[in-house]
């Protein structure tokens, strides 16, 4: 398996896909604090129009939440991406015949799919670490952070979903033989069940409530209101991790 | 002892069925030619034998182990060329080897002095860029070279000819052969040449069937005896000929067929008694083709 993971691991220097994943979470860490930063200069600059629609613009305030909401907006786009670079990581192996050379020398399947998902939910960690780390810093070096509630707790959470997400791509690239099917089953699934959520009942239930991480630092939720959707969320992936290994390994070439 | 052994194999995609019924054995150290016409199924039979497909029904066994479709310890024991092979574009040869090595388990330093070796052997030795470039004589080589890293005991190559240049295919031909001495070889082809080259036993897959298989002596022999050609100088003659002896088969203006070699003396004797000048007699070479189209038609 350290073979595998050695060649994924260039596969992703090489290719880019990892400078330019790098790169957006770097920028969209910078973005954050960027955005607040610049707030109350688009708002003078704006005044003037405002007003002449009848909106007066008063002193806007600006803190450590500004850009922590930033965060939780940018950090969407930021998964989105991630998916649609990482959507062909097997179906490209799939459509080329890349896999066989492996598989024929006793390579287990098991392997193949164990090495590429550390890879994947490890650079999601990271890149994700990366971005909060960045607005983080950023954050404590302008403003507060102690103004934010549950600050760790709120990022673990979105963390949770990312990995929930890429589980899911997980499953529907061990299913799917094109990266399109990838990104439809990924991308729908995860669309009805935030649809599903839009249900106020059923949406602690869901792994959609765990994107909520600007109530729990404004204080409106308490970490006590996400443990269902937690609980839910790790179901999920141990679900989706195990029927991927079925389907990986039924497999026809 | 027998290397490969497929015991009635069947497969069917659904309602399609693609092989009926295929039995056949590659003893050890030999060439064993698999031919058919195209989507006669030789890949499915093949990626049936390294686990890659479900069989549908029947045994295959390599090297006494049954072999079962997904994870099967037979393939530690198989070295596989497929029909077009891709590699990752973003390595060079020799890192592409490395990471095959490392995937069989061998030795840091075994993998080195082998590629190497097999570098050379297929002409690869000098290249230092990454496969992105690379012709396509040029990935069937690296593909071979690829296939033989950990001296398997069966080697098993869809095609390999097909694509390549009439010098790639002398080459690849060459290189098959001296793999003899460490291997067995399995390669499916629709070029008859080829097997008379190299193989030393053959099976025809066709319709689904094992149609012919034995010795290249033996198929040989399986034929009728061959026809001959007569071709009279003038036409007449031919004509004239053809009305004495109603049997033959005129082919030409003054080209004859004779299919029953046994009226050869009584013909000859015709054609000297009427002082019939002749351009030649000719018997025809028993070529595999004429085997394949007989089978092909029955």
């Amino acid at each position: 398996m350290k073979a595998f993971l050695k060649k994924e691991w260039m596969e992703w220097i090489r290719t880019g896909r990892a400078l330019v994943l790098v790169t957006v979470f770097v920028i969209l860490g910078i973005m954050n604090p960027a955005f607040a930063k610049l707030t109350p200069w688009l708002m003078e600059i704006m005044s003037d129009s405002l007003s002449g629609a009848g909106l007066i613009t008063t002193d806007v305030q600006i803190d450590a939440m500004t850009s922590w909401t930033q965060f939780y907006k940018n950090i969407l786009p930021g998964l989105i991406v991630f998916l649609l670079l990482n959507s062909s990581s097997f179906t490209a192996e799939y459509e080329r015949g890349t896999l066989i050379p492996a598989i024929t020398r006793g390579l287990s399947r098991r392997k193949i799919l164990a090495a590429k998902s550390i890879l994947l939910y490890g650079s999601w960690t990271l890149l994700y670490t990366l971005c909060f780390g960045i607005t983080y810093g950023y954050n404590a070096y302008f403003w507060d952070n102690a103004i934010a509630g549950n600050l760790y707790f709120a990022a673990a959470c979105t963390w949770l979903f990312g990995i929930w997400t890429t589980s899911l791509l997980i499953l529907f690239s061990s299913i799917s033989k094109s990266s399109t099917q990838v990104l439809l089953g990924t991308g729908g699934t995860a669309m009805g069940l935030y649809l599903l959520s839009l249900f106020p009942k059923l949406n602690a239930f869901l792994p959609a409530k765990l994107m909520d991480g600007m109530r729990l630092m404004q204080k409106t939720d308490s970490p006590e209101d996400y443990l269902i959707g937690i609980t839910v969320s790790g179901i999920l992936i141990l679900l989706c991790m195990a029927l991927s290994t079925v389907c990986f390994d039924k497999k026809q070439y | 002892m027998e290397m490969l052994t497929l015991s009635h194999a069947a497969k069917h995609f659904g309602e399609k069925q693609v092989l009926l019924d295929v039995s056949f054995s590659v003893p050890e150290h030999t060439v064993f030619g698999f031919v058919g016409q195209n989507g006669a199924g030789k890949t499915t039979a093949m990626k049936m034998i390294l686990g890659l497909l479900t069989v549908s029904s029947g045994d295959i066994m390599v090297n006494g182990i049954p072999v079962r479709y997904g994870n099967t310890p037979t393939n530690r024991f198989i070295g596989y060329l497929p029909d077009v092979p891709e590699f990752y574009p973003y390595m060079t040869p020799t890192e592409y080897l490395r990471f095959c090595g490392e995937i069989s388990g061998m030795k840091s330093n075994e993998i080195k002095s082998r590629s190497t070796e097999l570098l050379r052997l297929v002409g690869l030795e000098q290249e230092h860029r990454r496969i992105k470039g690379f012709s396509r004589g040029m990935k069937q080589r690296l593909g071979v070279a690829q296939a033989l890293l950990n001296r398997p005991k069966l080697l098993i190559c869809d095609e390999p000819t097909s694509a390549l240049d009439p010098a790639g295919r002398r080459e690849l031909l060459d290189i098959l052969t001296a793999a003899k001495a460490e291997t067995t070889v399995l390669f499916s082809t629709h070029i008859l040449s080829d097997v008379e080259h190299i193989c030393d036993e053959m099976a025809f897959l066709h319709e689904g069937k094992i149609a012919l298989k034995g010795t290249l002596d033996e198929i040989r022999k399986m034929r009728k005896d061959s026809a001959i050609t007569i071709e009279t100088e003038h036409p007449k003659d031919a004509q004239a000929l053809l009305q004495t002896f109603p049997f033959l088969k005129m082919t030409d203006k003054s080209k004859l067929l004779l299919e029953d070699t046994k009226q050869l003396p009584e013909l000859l004797h015709c054609i000297a008694d009427r002082h019939y000048p002749i351009v030649r007699i000719e018997r025809q070479e028993a070529a595999l083709e004429d085997l394949f189209m007989e089978v092909i038609r029955k």
